[in-house]
């Protein structure tokens, strides 16, 4: 069994689609800890243009938006989404229609799993990312979300805060998203210094004044509380800090 | 004051690691202009937050759908139209908006109410400017998606709603904020007043505060039935006149209205409130009718000592989503006189008494049928419906599309095949296991004869 190892990127992804798709049997996959069974042989995958841009034609023209659902699937903390897309483009070139309202067949279940959890989680993080201003008025955000979502976050605030200037920090990915007040781009970065404004301290306390306001104590509903708003985001949440 | 801490300390921010490029982007926008320190003077003071935040915060509605504003030149903010929570306090309700009042001063005695003017609680009032600097700063760190405004009366109902409309086109045009807006009306305003604030803000809301108006005359006699379905009806024919003429551009209240009633504060039955709550929907087309269980923050004669609890105001939201979603109709839910029952949701309790129009076969049945199964929404039915076009399903089928079939296996048959208990009693004894949470009671000659079924059968 041959086990194709990629770099984690959409391209090399496709690429190795375009090298497996012969192949009877065979794993695609970028998790460099994954289990191999003992007869397997790894064949790692760098992205080349041609295989990519003709895997991407052919899944192109069987659902023309399948090629942006598989991307943005890529994007998952799920270990075997590799597996899983590869599993869909299989499905898809088989039946050679769109199968994205075919919803019992197990690819397509497999593959919407996956996108919920990312969109899901994009939407959540729209609301829970909390900017802090320095002391140039440049917001900065970090945060660490399960899957690689800093982009799609880029382009909801470079809409929403159009003037603004604005960091969105993947501190676990160390990659982050840059605003300027006219274009954004993604770059590496590993560390931040932030000296903060003269305000932002008083802003601070005075929305943990708020939220703690605005709560009911006579209504408790911690579970429900948790269960919107997960104990792993509040690392980054001001309301949640002492 | 706050704003002082380390006014003097300026140094830029170091981002390691960035590329080249992008550390250029940020030494091209160092300088700081004076205007923003002028500006940013202009801060609240904590105390008042608090009041006035502590004031607003048993109002219920904190959505912000339904509103896609886009951000003009030059403006911050924007709407989204499916609505985003930015934090959820410990009662589990999410904060959407900066909720809060602009006075706690009341002239009116409403009997329910924490602010009335009869009481002697800490009053306070913030300025329109206090307020839209709060929203902007709030806004720009992502605290919140926009505002929540609502005001005690003071003065007049006339010069409130002055105020908030001059704090409403001062947010929109002078601080250029394209955030969502919920505004509350004052009843007995001028209606031109309430129809300029319209103009500029995504929501408003009357709060029709009692399901009926004996209960309102009692309880808050300065509110008449008249102050607070007027201004809703005026302002529902204003959208309803952009509607029809197709207007796009400067839509008055692009996110509808809404409204609020306290339950369990008078004694009308449940059957009554939806029956109210339907007639909001037709006549107002309203948004959303908001419930909120009564707690007893106040002492009065005339009101009860008791809390009306959280499973009525449960059940009375399942029901008015029935309404609204799955097209059911009050006299099928509920009957004027009565309450909704609290061991069965009320698509349960209907499913029940309609036994003889179950099982239906979820390879045939339409979407209408579907969506009265219990245990089957919205989403499920949709799942259904699209994936039966391509391929027969079966019980494992609907298991893996992850459809819940724990109330649903009673009403339903696939392929034909059912999977359901055979007698209503066993079905009636599993939806009340299945829908209660771990009340196990010990058997008497006065249980009800489902916990006795249970008890028979040994079923769990």
């Amino acid at each position: 069994m041959k086990v194709f190892i990629t770099d984690g990127t959409a391209e090399a992804f496709f690429t190795a689609v375009f090298d497996a798709y012969c192949e009877r049997d065979c794993i695609i996959s970028s998790d460099r800890q994954i289990q191999l069974a003992l007869d397997s042989q790894t064949v790692c995958v760098d992205k080349d243009m041609q295989k990519c841009q003709r895997v991407l034609s052919a899944v192109e023209n069987c659902d023309r938006y399948a090629a942006d659902d598989l991307v943005l699937a890529l994007r998952s903390c799920n270990p075997k989404k590799e597996q899983i897309a590869f599993d869909y483009i299989k499905k898809l070139l088989q039946i050679k229609r769109p199968i994205r309202k075919r919803l019992s067949l197990t690819e397509v279940i497999a593959l919407n799993n996956l996108l919920y959890k990312v969109t899901g989680e994009a939407h959540r993080l729209k609301g829970l990312l909390r900017f802090m201003e320095n002391a140039d008025g440049i917001l900065y955000a970090p945060y660490s979300p399960d899957n690689n979502i800093t982009d799609i976050l880029m382009r909801h605030f470079a809409e929403r805060l159009k003037c603004e200037r604005f960091v969105i920090h993947d501190v676990r990915r160390k990659i982050a998203g840059m605003y300027d007040g006219k274009s954004w781009i993604m770059g590496y970065a590993d560390q931040a210094e932030i000296c903060l404004s003269a305000n932002e301290i008083a802003f601070v306390n005075l929305w943990k004044k708020y939220y703690k306001a605005v709560n009911i104590e006579e209504r408790p509903h911690e579970k429900q509380m948790k269960g919107s708003m997960p104990v792993r985001y509040w690392k980054f949440l001001p309301e949640k800090q002492q | 004051m706050l704003y002082n801490k380390n006014t003097n300390k300026c140094s830029r921010a170091v981002i390691s690691g960035l590329p080249c490029a992008a550390r250029a982007i940020f030494r091209r926008s160092y300088a700081i202009t004076v205007e923003d320190f002028v500006l940013w003077k202009i801060m609240i003071d904590e105390n008042k937050l608090k009041i006035l935040t502590e004031s607003a915060k048993y109002d219920v509605s904190c959505s912000s759908s339904g509103s896609k504003r886009a951000n003009k030149a030059g403006g911050i903010g924007n709407g989204s139209v499916g609505g985003i929570c930015h934090s959820f306090t410990p009662d589990g309700r999410c904060i959407s908006l900066l909720k809060i009042l602009m006075s706690n001063e009341c002239v009116y005695d409403c009997e329910y109410c924490p602010n009335r003017c009869s009481v002697d609680v800490p009053r306070a009032r913030l300025t329109p400017d206090e307020i839209c600097e709060l929203v902007i700063n709030f806004y720009k760190r992502n605290y919140i998606e926009g505002l929540f405004l609502s005001s005690a009366v003071f003065e007049s109902p006339n010069r409130t709603m002055e105020l908030l409309c001059e704090t409403m086109e001062k947010l929109r045009n002078v601080y250029n904020f394209n955030g969502y807006i919920h505004l509350k009306g004052i009843p007995h305003a001028d209606g031109g007043i309430v129809m300029k604030a319209a103009k500029t803000v995504d929501r408003m809301s009357y709060n029709v505060e009692l399901p009926s108006e004996q209960s309102l005359k009692l309880l808050a006699p300065q509110k008449t039935k008249q102050s607070l379905l007027l201004p809703m009806k005026s302002l529902s024919q204003a959208i309803e006149y952009d509607k029809q003429n197709k207007i796009r551009r400067g839509k008055v209240l692009p996110a509808g209205q809404t409204t609020q009633m306290i339950i369990g504060a008078s004694p009308e039955p449940d059957g009554q409130i939806l029956k109210l709550t339907e007639a909001l929907y037709r006549n107002m087309d309203l948004r959303r009718v908001y419930y909120s269980s009564y707690v007893p923050v106040v002492q009065s004669n005339k009101l009860p000592a008791v809390g009306a609890g959280l499973l009525r105001e449960h059940r009375l939201y399942q029901a008015d989503w029935l309404i609204r979603f799955y097209g059911f109709n009050v006299n099928e839910i509920c009957d004027e006189n009565e309450n909704l029952s609290p061991d069965y949701d009320p698509k349960c309790a209907w499913a029940l008494r309609n036994m003889h129009l179950f099982p239906v076969e979820i390879n045939t049945a339409p979407l209408e049928t579907l969506l009265r199964v219990p245990g089957i929404g919205a989403k499920s039915a949709y799942r259904i419906t699209e994936a039966r076009r391509f391929a027969k399903l079966d019980f494992d089928n609907l298991a893996k599309m992850r459809i819940v079939l724990k109330r649903a296996r009673h009403f339903i048959t696939c392929k034909g095949k059912f999977y359901g208990s055979d007698s209503i009693s066993q079905v009636r004894s599993s939806l009340l296991i299945a829908g209660a949470k771990d009340e196990s009671e010990q058997l008497s000659m006065f249980s009800e004869p489902s916990t006795a079924l249970s008890a028979l059968t040994g079923e769990i």
